[in-house]
């Protein structure tokens, strides 16, 4: 089960990054089963072929572009969007936050800086609202959604594009820079699931995106100094998972970068190879495993949500039967 | 809802702006793919021979050569190969940066079956010694166990 900490996001926030997530997910799966078709071949079959794979990429297109406006509308129009513009500003203490996890990763530093700090525990009126991985994320993916999203729509007539560029081979090339856009992310989100899966407090996954922070109580006993983490116990399948699918996380992000090096189209082959790209076999067992660390996230992201659900009736449970949990459950008397 | 009771009270979105934000969004996406799904071209002019470049290329496959040859996309792609990589190396970076940083902080943690009295053996087939620290992985060069449980936080 996992810790629950402090909570962090309104409902809204955290329903958008489910669907989100979702959409992300199958534009992932439908666009790269295109893109590196050599090493996931079987994924271009799974959904009905090129034509089908084509479909789906542009039905999750339809809804990342819903997404994405509904977000900026919320951003722009709402007083409680435009009050976390600051929230999300890099300040002075997210590049300290940066240079303390190098300290903290090499011994000098006993502590991770609050800016860095995923577990809060007992120190949460300290940290801000995201930290400083998640500004960067937050930056990463909004200009790469909206980059994404433009040249999406350029391609979504092939002949619309053709008669901007005139020639099939640059129309293919604005194809191929769309999905070159992409590995970025791709990359980043391989990160995100290793980052927000694998924190050995919150393993397997840190239900701060999945549960909103109305549902989580604020009491918090200030008894400890630092954030507790040391009271906590360790997940017996902790160390094997981590460094399991750490190795996965690494080897997959690796092998995508060295796929779109090799499927470049420069716009696109000087030579025209049929076949595209090398049909190299540890290319190909890379690029699936990081495949399957997307296919992880989807199942961790949607287990966060379960957790939301069970945390929802087990608070609704104890307010229908007032007497004193004895499982830890908060039951505050408020006086 | 009577068990939000003992929750706090916090500030979110309106009800009215998610709506009214999510049916013109919709509007919006539907406009703009009907926009996009519209880009008319003539089928005859699509497969027909270039000839625009010159040369021995010009003729059969000519299109291939100029498509080759806008440079502003030539150079698009470039940069974005580039900030691929670069980011590329980045994110890499900071993965082995939080795996080494994990690891310290589970050193940290109670290892399942520490601190009970009672030397029962867990039946569920856990490890049931200090396992932290045990195998030195992702350069973090002294063990990940450093029990000194300093005060956190104000390191600032």
């Amino acid at each position: 089960m996992t810790q629950l900490d402090h909570g962090k996001f309104s409902k809204m926030t955290t329903t958008f990054h489910t669907l989100l997530a979702l959409d992300v997910f199958v534009l992932f799966f439908s666009g790269y089963s295109l893109m590196f078709n050599d090493e996931l071949w079987w994924m271009v079959g799974l959904m009905g072929g090129a034509q089908g794979v084509s479909a789906v990429h542009r039905i999750a297109g339809g809804g990342l572009l819903a997404l994405i406006v509904f977000w900026m509308l919320m951003m722009v129009t709402t007083d409680t969007g435009r009050g976390n513009f600051r929230e999300i500003l890099p300040s002075k203490g997210d590049f300290d936050a940066f240079i303390q996890d190098v300290q903290f990763l090499l011994g000098n530093a006993d502590e991770r800086h609050a800016n860095a700090r995923q577990f809060a525990g007992g120190t949460a009126d300290e940290i801000p609202l995201l930290t400083y991985i998640g500004k960067g994320v937050v930056f990463i993916f909004a200009i790469e959604l909206t980059l994404l999203t433009i040249s999406g729509i350029l391609i979504w007539s092939k002949t619309g594009v053709m008669d901007l560029f005139a020639t099939k081979t640059a129309a293919a090339a604005f194809v191929t820079f769309h999905g070159l856009l992409g590995v970025i992310m791709l990359m980043g989100v391989m990160f995100h699931i290793f980052e927000h899966g694998f924190h050995p407090a919150l393993y397997p996954v840190e239900v701060k995106a999945f549960i909103p922070k109305s549902m989580i109580p604020e009491d918090h006993d200030d008894d400890t100094e630092g954030t507790g983490i040391e009271r906590l116990e360790l997940s017996p399948s902790w160390n094997m998972a981590s460094t399991v699918v750490g190795a996965m996380t690494v080897i997959g992000i690796v092998s995508v970068l060295l796929g779109s090096l090799f499927d470049e189209g420069y716009p696109v082959p000087r030579e025209i190879a049929i076949g595209g790209g090398p049909t190299d076999i540890l290319l190909t067992v890379g690029i699936n495993m990081g495949v399957f660390v997307l296919l992880l996230g989807l199942v961790l992201q949607m287990y966060g949500n379960l957790l939301r659900v069970r945390w929802q009736k087990r608070l609704e449970q104890e307010a229908s039967e007032p007497t004193a949990a004895a499982d830890g459950g908060h039951v505050e008397s408020d006086d | 809802m009577s068990y939000r009771e003992h929750l706090p009270e916090t500030k979110g979105y309106p009800r009215a702006a998610i709506a009214i934000n999510a049916v013109v969004a919709l509007a919006v996406t539907a406009l703009i793919l009907w926009w996009a799904a519209d880009f008319a071209v003539f089928y005859e002019e699509l497969f027909r021979i270039q000839p625009v470049a010159e040369g021995a290329n010009a003729g059969v496959g000519s299109d291939w050569t100029s498509g080759n040859q806008v440079a502003w996309l030539d150079f698009l792609i470039a940069i974005t190969h580039a900030a691929d990589v670069i980011m590329g190396v980045f994110i890499l970076f900071m993965v082995f940066l939080h795996w080494g940083a994990f690891r310290r902080l589970a050193g940290r943690m109670r290892q399942s079956g520490e601190g009970t009295e009672s030397s029962a053996v867990a039946a569920d087939g856990g490890r049931v010694e200090e396992a932290a620290g045990g195998e030195d992985t992702a350069g973090s060069g002294d063990a990940a166990d450093d029990s000194a449980a300093t005060d956190g936080g104000e390191t600032r």
